[in-house]
């Protein structure tokens, strides 16, 4: 597992940047209606972003839970997590989904991890992590909201929680410490898997989403996502 | 045990016998006797008892058993019988025999057969002593085990031994452990019985955690009964129980969760249905210990404190993986430093310093309790996650009217607590929060109130107050004050003895009686108090206008301490006896007013005005006393300032006034001025104005009822300075021995210090020299005067030399130092009689010299022309350089002269012959000749020695005997052929055109020559080869290096013969014609030296 620190300050000013230019690029191109083009491309940086972030995440955490958990060729079964939303999926699978599926599962996936993140920083025993953590939950949530803006804007609904859905997908019932560290190393691993197959989706929502040749959106490349 | 068996009615038969028989029967009766013995003995093999045994488990009952007489079974006796009073049987059960217990001491038992040995008994004796105690085996009631804490419960009553009352009871407790069923512990325990059927309860645990491995126990018991003088045992063991678990489906590693204490030996063991094949503890692997099954542990001594997660002991399986968290850490550390103390005297804070950390945290962190052990409240601090030192403290709400409290601070953690406790007078510990919102208010010019806010609940104490009063240009003050606490936080006070119109800075902070500590301080609250009348009138002075008529008034701006306010306006009056004169207002940024008096006796008066009021007036009179006795004094000052000092004056009866002036300004002349009290008699004057090398006039007055008078008057220098001019001066007359110079006096504002004199320097010079030297290096023909009579302008230099120029220097100086120099040229008058003299003087001595070099000249015209003009033979004809290079090329021994600087070598010319004229030029003598022992041998008679450069041509061939002896100091000349001719060959055919053999050749470009040189080789060897022209004999007489014939000469005469011939092994001199007029040796003798040069 690559999961590896950069500059997340160079990271955020880039953000910054794109954030800045979204909304101003369609209206300077198109009139009316920009629909659902802008808010994707959004939620696609949002998602690279998000990527990047969790690298940093990462490597604390990991290093917080101690050897092996932090050792790169620690492999481990999954253990005990199997209440975390896989994001694995075959690519037939996949490609079979359509927009508004995928779109759900994506939503869906975020608000497990989220909380089971907020959960994980209840539980951190130090001040640095326990800010690491806030951080990164509010990036999620601020994608959660992106995922949500996207769905509106294609006239798909919201799924639905399910009552009592909250309980079941919080961390289960006191278990081992260890196997709580299995779960939070699964918790960070799917979390990267699923930013992986999220901008993947978006970028495949995008692409079907992009404007006719006359309508020009100016693409902005994210360098060191 | 002792047990006898006799056979009774034969003994009696055998003593009734003896008694009545005749003496003569004794031998029949001792056969008889040795018969029953023999059958005694015989029979008792039979009926003894084997193995008895006797024990008993409750004191009450006796239970015996033995093993039958040989050859008799059990059921052969029927009955025990006891020979006690009452002589009781038992009958026999199933090999043994219970008995009631008996009384100490001996009893015989009666064992009675029944069948086989016809009526017969065996006995023995038993005593309480030979019965042992031996207890009923006891029972488990229950064993159980908590699995997270791998302890054992055990327990188990004591019924088996109740009858004992009071008897001490020891149990003993044996743990085991498969699979190998190996004894883990082994525990002793004591009781004392108490009659009750009492359950004891044993607990055990584990170093292995009980799910690694079935774990068993056993009991037994020992009863240590005081009145029972037979030997005690051991009961035996209980049956074992046992402790497992169920493994479950998946891998789990064990302890869960465990907090040991930091350096404790742990196990750790795996409980998995398929094969591990690792175990680490962090990133250590350790070897793993096989228990039973698949099941694994591995043992860490003295484990290492845990990280914030805990250590991770992970074991590997095949597909799996299975772990458990370690967390290692301490228990909490005595609480330090706890110090409780109130900021608002409602709420106690209490704070400490945790001490070591634990390693733990998270929910293992350590938790704090606070109880006030008077009012039983406590308060808890528990924190998840880790904390700095400042962090840890904890706020208990008093409870109303208590002031005492007894504190006691508990840490716990999962290892282990600690405490720490305090007793405090929270009335005496109070620490008040920063005074707000402080506010100044106004109640007069001098006088303000305070007031603040001041949280908390004061009401039963005093407070002290510590108010900074601060205002600008000055230190600040500090004023405590006591006030009584109130409920409603806010507290006023009045500060007095504040400075009219002052901007003041207040800032406060508060503590409590008796001291504890004091708040912080609150912000500083600027205030400007309001104005009030000046203080005092303004500092005036007055002086007349240059034509006397105008009468000019002077004050200095009140300081602000004495203008208590803002000073709008002056108000200047004067006034006489007869008249009151006012002045309109003048504004205040001027300080002046000229008044126009008609007489000069006033009386004038100002007065500054501020917003307030009109200052008390200042007066001054305008008379000037007049005083005829007045000298000029001098002063110098120190650093900036200068002292002034004068003899008390009776007469002054107001004060001294000093006014002082650049002395440079014209009147009315006024800087400033000092008031002195008139009791003083010196003042020092500072200002800075005052410059160094300015000179000022300082004039003190008197002041007397009816007006000043002028005492003293007085020129200083704050700093002497050096002149920055020299003086003018002049050659008023010269003669031929002395100079009068006259000088003028410099300008005060130049010479920047009182004058102490000149210095007057001269000395020979001319106007043009380039670079006179400098007058302070103090050389002896530099002359200096030191004119200390500043008031001379002349001086007269005396003692000089007629008709010489002299530099003339004049420097004047200050005790500031000299000045520059200014210097002029003074040419004194001639001196005819010297002048005569020093023309005549030279004229003689040139003639003279003239002569006698002319006489000697002509004596030793001879000599010089040998010495200076010798002949000199033309190097045009050295045709020794000519080498062929292309012939001898790579020869070394081939090369042409180098002009390398060479050693002068010897030529000895060994030929005796009598027609050498000029050949004593022994002059140029090589260094060589000198040495006697290398030429001695190989010195001819009449050898010249010459000069010769260089020297390495070696005798080969002409003089071997030469050779050996001197060395290389001999010249020898060897055929050339036989040298060269191999190398020389190609060029032969070229060489033979006459034409191209022109100018310079190498010496073997000789065909012609050859034949002759070889038999004139052959003739030198034979004769002694002296010193020859190097020249072939043929061409020798036609050309001359020198010779006019030969410059351009091209023609097919060769000429080789220059002795410069130098590497080469040329052959030099000819075999004949050696006394050529033209082969005087003298005449190359010292041409050689540029024998290159018509080549060149």
């Amino acid at each position: 597992m690559d999961l590896r620190a950069g500059d997340s300050w160079g990271m955020l000013a880039c953000l910054c940047t794109v954030l800045w230019h979204l909304p101003a690029v369609p209206a300077l191109n198109r009139t009316g209606d920009p629909g659902p083009g802008p808010s994707i491309q959004k939620t696609y940086d949002l998602t690279r972003y998000l990527e990047h972030q969790l690298r940093s995440l990462a490597g604390t955490y990991l290093n917080y839970l101690g050897p092996p958990f932090n050792e790169p060729d620690f492999n481990p079964p999954r253990l005990g997590a199997d209440t975390l939303p896989r994001a694995t999926v075959n690519l037939e699978v996949w490609q079979s989904l359509n927009d508004k599926l995928r779109l759900t599962q994506n939503y869906e996936a975020y608000s497990h991890l989220l909380c089971y993140l907020r959960a994980l920083n209840r539980q951190a025993a130090t001040a640095e992590l326990r800010r690491s953590l806030a951080h990164f939950c509010t990036s999620l949530q601020g994608l959660l909201g992106s995922i949500a803006g996207v769905m509106a804007a294609l006239g798909y609904p919201l799924p639905q929680p399910l009552p009592g859905t909250e309980l079941t997908w919080a961390p289960g019932p006191a278990h081992s410490d260890f196997l709580q560290k299995m779960d939070d190393f699964w918790l960070l691993k799917e979390l990267q898997t699923w930013l992986w197959r999220s901008a993947k989706d978006f970028n495949r929502l995008k692409k079907k989403m992009q404007p006719p040749a006359a309508a020009v959106t100016l693409h902005l490349e994210a360098h060191g996502f | 045990m002792d047990v006898s068996l006799c056979w009774r009615p034969p003994a009696w038969t055998v003593g009734e016998k003896r008694m009545r028989t005749a003496p003569t029967l004794r031998r029949l009766l001792s056969a008889l006797t040795l018969l029953h013995v023999m059958v005694q003995v015989n029979s008792q093999k039979r009926g003894a008892l084997r193995d008895l045994k006797c024990t008993t488990n409750n004191l009450q009952v006796w239970d015996c058993a033995w093993k039958a007489p040989l050859g008799a079974g059990h059921g052969t006796v029927n009955e025990v019988c006891i020979d006690d009073r009452l002589h009781s049987c038992y009958p026999l059960e199933k090999g043994n025999v219970k008995i009631p217990a008996l009384p100490p001491g001996d009893h015989e038992v009666i064992v009675n057969y029944l069948h086989g040995f016809n009526g017969s008994s065996a006995k023995f004796i038993l005593n309480e002593q030979n019965v042992s105690l031996i207890p009923n085996t006891p029972e488990i009631l229950t064993l159980s085990a908590d699995f997270s804490t791998s302890t054992l419960y055990l327990t188990w009553d004591d019924r088996s031994c109740a009858f004992a009352h009071h008897s001490k009871v020891t149990w003993e407790i044996k743990v085991l452990r498969t699979p190998r069923m190996e004894l883990i512990n082994l525990v002793t325990f004591n009781t004392t019985l108490n009659g009750r059927d009492t359950v004891h309860y044993w607990r055990w645990t584990s170093d292995l955690p009980l799910q690694c491995a079935t774990h068993y126990v056993g009991i037994r018991c020992y009863l240590d009964h005081l009145h029972f003088a037979g030997p005690k045992e051991w009961s035996a063991w209980s049956p074992l129980m046992n402790i497992s678990w169920a493994p479950e489906s998946e891998a789990k590693a064990f302890p869960q969760d465990k907090v040991v204490l930091v350096g404790s030996n742990i196990t750790f063991c795996c409980v998995s249905q398929t094969k591990v094949l690792s175990g680490q503890i962090g990133k250590t692997f350790y070897p793993l210990i096989h228990l039973y099954g698949q099941n694994v542990a591995i043992h860490i001594q003295n484990i290492s404190v845990s990280e914030n997660s805990g250590t991770n002991v992970v074991f590997m399986i095949e597909d799996n993986v299975c772990g458990t968290v370690v967390f290692a850490g301490y228990p909490p550390d005595v609480p330090q430093k706890l110090n409780c103390e109130t900021h608002d005297l409602k709420d106690i804070i209490c704070n400490w310093n945790p001490g070591r950390p634990t390693g733990l945290v998270g929910p293992r962190n350590t938790n704090y309790t606070l109880l006030d052990s008077f009012s039983g409240k406590s308060v808890t601090f528990k924190r998840f996650e880790t904390l700095t030192n400042e962090s840890y403290q904890l706020l208990f709400q008093m409870p109303p009217h208590q002031e005492i409290y007894n504190l006691t601070l508990t840490a716990r953690n999962p290892l282990g607590q600690s405490e720490s406790a305090i007793l405090v007078n929270i009335t005496e510990r109070v620490c008040p929060h920063t005074p707000t919102s402080l506010k100044v208010k106004d109640i007069n010019s001098t006088v303000v109130t305070l007031s603040w806010h001041l949280p908390g609940n004061f009401a039963r104490i005093n407070l002290v107050c510590q108010i900074e009063i601060w205002k600008p240009n000055s230190k600040q003050e500090l004023q405590n004050i006591t006030i009584k606490g109130v409920e409603n936080s806010s507290y006023l006070v009045v500060v007095d003895k504040l400075n009219p119109y002052t901007t003041y800075t207040f800032r406060i902070r508060c503590s409590t009686e008796p001291f504890w500590k004091w708040s912080k301080w609150s912000s500083g609250k600027r205030h400007l108090t309001t104005e009030a009348i000046p203080s005092k009138g303004p500092d005036t002075w007055r002086e007349w206008s240059s034509d006397g008529r105008n009468l000019i008034i002077y004050w200095k701006p009140l300081p602000i301490s004495e203008a208590n306010g803002k000073i709008l306006s002056y108000n200047v009056s004067c006034s006489s006896h007869e008249e009151v004169q006012s002045m309109s207002e003048i504004l205040d940024p001027q300080h002046r007013a000229e008044l126009q008096l008609v007489k000069d006796d006033y009386i004038i008066s100002v007065v500054a005005k501020n917003s307030a009021g009109p200052s008390p007036p200042s007066r001054i009179a305008s008379m000037e006393i007049p005083n005829d006795d007045l000298t000029v004094e001098q002063a110098v000052g120190l650093g900036k300032k200068i002292r002034l000092s004068w003899p008390p004056d009776p007469n002054v009866t107001c004060d001294y006034v000093i006014k002082w002036c650049n002395s440079s300004r014209s009147e009315p002349c006024l800087m400033d001025w000092k008031k002195v009290p008139s009791n003083s008699t010196e003042a020092v004057i500072e200002s800075d104005q005052f410059r160094p090398g300015v000179r000022y006039n300082f004039f003190l007055y008197g002041c007397r009822s009816q007006g000043y008078q002028l005492l003293r008057s007085i020129i200083g220098y704050i700093e002497e300075l050096a002149p920055i001019v020299a003086p003018n001066f002049t050659v008023e007359d010269t003669s031929a021995d002395s100079i009068l110079v006259r000088w003028e006096d410099i300008p005060v504002e130049e010479l920047r210090g009182f004058l102490r004199g000149y210095l007057f320097y001269f000395q020979k010079g001319e106007r043009d020299t380039p670079k006179m030297r400098s007058l302070e290096t103090g050389h002896s023909d530099i002359k200096v005067k030191n004119i200390t009579d500043t008031s001379q302008k002349t001086l007269r230099i005396a003692d000089l030399q007629g008709k010489t120029s002299y530099r003339l220097v004049l420097r004047a100086y200050t005790d500031g130092g000299l000045g520059p120099e200014k210097s002029m040229f003074v040419v004194t008058k001639e001196n005819s009689v010297g002048l005569i003299i020093a023309i005549l003087i030279p004229v003689a001595v040139a003639v003279i010299v003239g002569v006698v070099t002319s006489t000697l000249c002509y004596r030793k015209r001879e000599w010089i022309k040998e010495t200076f003009y010798p002949d000199i033979p033309n190097p045009e004809n050295c045709k020794a350089l000519q080498f062929q290079k292309s012939v001898c090329e790579g020869s070394n021994a081939l090369k042409t002269l180098e002009m390398n600087p060479c050693t002068p070598n010897d030529v000895e010319v060994l030929e005796t012959r009598s027609i050498i004229p000029k050949i004593e030029d022994t002059e140029i003598i090589s260094p060589v000749a000198e040495r006697p022992e290398e030429i001695s041998e190989a010195e001819p008679e009449n050898h010249v020695v010459v000069s010769y450069c260089p020297p390495i041509i070696e005798e080969e061939i002409a003089n071997p005997a030469a050779d050996d002896a001197g060395g290389t100091s001999q010249v020898v000349y060897i055929d050339v052929q036989s040298m060269c001719q191999p190398q020389a060959r190609p060029e032969d055919e070229q060489d033979i055109d006459p034409i191209v053999g022109a100018g310079y050749k190498p010496q073997m470009r000789l065909p012609i020559n050859s034949a002759v040189e070889e038999t004139a080789a052959e003739n030198d060897a034979d004769s002694t080869a002296g010193y020859r022209p190097q020249a072939n004999v043929n061409t020798w007489n036609l050309v001359s290096p020198d010779s006019p014939r030969s410059t351009d000469s091209n023609s097919e005469i060769v000429s080789f013969g220059s002795p410069c011939s130098v590497n080469s092994r040329q052959f030099l001199i000819p075999p004949k014609d050696d006394d050529s007029p033209k082969s005087n040796g003298g005449a190359w003798s010292f041409t050689n030296f540029f024998q290159n040069k018509p080549n060149d």
